[in-house]
């Protein structure tokens, strides 16, 4: 008993391990392939994207004509965003869309 | 007078879709049939309709836990196949997540084993604790799980200066707790009354079945892919392969534990050592026919990828054989003799991984009994 209790005082002093997440935000390490984002000026159309992709969730925008990213089917393992010449792809570091309906 | 205990596909004790039956007389078990098959996705026919390129996510998504065993595996086939050699930097770089690999799996083999023994304090410690190597191999590869950081002909993404100190003070608090479990598993009452001489595989059973990695280690079998068919940077890293007798539950947690230690180890030695150079070597996809066989040693075990190809982009052929396959028929002497309430942490001393496992089907016959397979559930199989 008596050896017990420097560390239930320690445990009671130390600060918790976990973070109160939605309220204090962590940030990811540098290079987190999270969202791809899509910057439509910088964008030659050489579809190296369309190739690169396993998973063949991008396709291209009728309107605009420039690849869009189906989230639902992406990966995040950041071919496209390699394989782009002018680097229109680039993987940011936002994870937090999960909850967000987008096409 | 025996009893027939089902136990799964969906039950509460396996996170996983697979069926035992057991049959028990009172609280022994006497026979155990494993039925495989619930989870089988069709992923080895659609690496044969990909190219050689798209396949390495398919490859990391056979499974979650050792998705860079699979895909460094599947890379190192296909080089073989192309006959090109990866850079020295890449090589040391893949080592460098395969151990970190290793230490996550065998850090949540340890997380999941305490809870079904019922000590679940030391399940929040040992999550606590793989914390670290998650935000290791955030650092390193840029996402927790799937690290996409291999490729045919090397790697993606370099290890920068910048990095190393942060992930040495990483590795620094690893070994500490580390060396705490290895204390709390030689010393705390709990564990030994839950997990001394129980689930006991013999070094003879061992070898007749086939058993591979941490669990044949466990056996006092000596057998390590790293050593025996070395791949990557292992020629040159310094470890020795830990073996430890019994052969029971404590064993084979030992076994993992000081393999963690191992992997701690071997970590730093890359990241001291870690060659200058390129990271990749640009490939031709239009492989020439040709067929190769690559082996590595997955934190489970020895993982096999079989690859032909065929002189188009696509490969004609891939085999994969993963660890828990290769272990499955050591589960039966571990749970004959013992009794229901062993189930759960027998179970899991094997490490098992379904998702990996179900790309067949498999039917253990009953002792003297034949199992036929009729046309009706060939055809039900199918579909």
């Amino acid at each position: 008993m008596v050896k017990i209790l420097p560390k239930v005082l320690a445990n009671l002093l130390r600060k918790p391990f976990t973070v109160k997440y939605p309220y204090e935000k962590v940030e990811p390490a540098d290079g987190y392939r999270g969202k791809p984002s899509i910057t439509k000026e910088k964008c030659i159309r050489c579809w190296q994207c369309i190739r690169a992709c396993p998973d063949r969730a991008i396709s291209v925008d009728k309107e605009t004509k420039t690849p869009v990213i189906w989230l639902g089917r992406c990966t995040f393992c950041g071919e496209c965003a390699e394989a782009c010449p002018t680097k229109a792809i680039v993987m940011t570091k936002n994870f937090e869309f999960l909850d967000q309906y987008e096409k | 007078m025996t009893m027939v205990v089902p136990i799964g596909p969906q039950h509460p004790a396996l996170k996983e879709p697979e069926y035992f039956r057991f049959e028990v007389k009172g609280e022994e078990i006497v026979d155990v049939d494993i039925y495989f098959g619930y989870a089988h996705r069709g992923i080895e026919e659609t690496l044969a309709r990909r190219n050689y390129k798209h396949n390495i996510y398919l490859s990391e998504r056979i499974c979650g836990i050792c998705n860079i065993c699979h895909s460094t595996c599947y890379c190192q086939a296909v080089e073989r196949v192309a006959g090109i050699e990866p850079p020295e930097r890449a090589k040391y770089i893949r080592s460098l997540i395969l151990e970190l690999e290793r230490i996550h799996s065998h850090m949540l083999w340890l997380a999941v084993a305490a809870h079904e023994i019922g000590f679940d304090t030391l399940f929040m410690l040992a999550m606590r604790d793989r914390e670290h190597v998650m935000d290791m191999r955030e650092i390193i590869s840029g996402g927790r799980v799937h690290s996409a950081t291999n490729t045919i002909g090397g790697v993606r993404r370099d290890v920068t200066p910048e990095q190393i100190p942060k992930l040495m003070e990483k590795l620094d608090k690893l070994e500490e707790s580390v060396k705490y479990y290895i204390n709390l598993f030689q010393t705390d009452r709990t564990i030994k009354s839950r997990c001394a001489n129980v689930g006991v595989l013999t070094k003879e059973d061992a070898i007749k079945l086939c058993a591979v990695g941490p669990v044949a280690r466990a056996s006092g079998v000596k057998t390590d892919i790293r050593v025996e068919d070395p791949y990557a940077a292992y020629p040159n890293l310094s470890f020795e392969v830990i073996t430890e007798d019994d052969g029971d539950v404590l064993a084979k947690g030992m076994v993992r534990l000081r393999e963690m230690l191992e992997s701690i180890k071997m970590s730093r030695q890359i990241l001291r050592e870690l060659p200058s150079g390129p990271l990749r070597v640009p490939v031709d996809l239009k492989i020439p026919p040709n067929e190769a066989v690559q082996r590595v040693e997955a934190p489970r075990g020895e993982l096999l990828y079989y690859i032909r190809s065929n002189g188009t982009e696509m490969p004609e052929r891939v085999r994969v054989r993963t660890p828990t396959y290769a272990s499955a028929p050591s589960l039966k002497p571990m749970f004959v003799g013992g009794t229901v309430a062993e189930i759960p942490i027998v179970l899991w001393s094997l490490d098992v991984c379904f998702a990996c496992n179900d790309r067949v089907t498999l039917v253990d016959a009953k002792t003297g009994k034949v199992s036929v397979v009729t046309m009706e559930e060939l055809r039900r199989w199918r579909k």
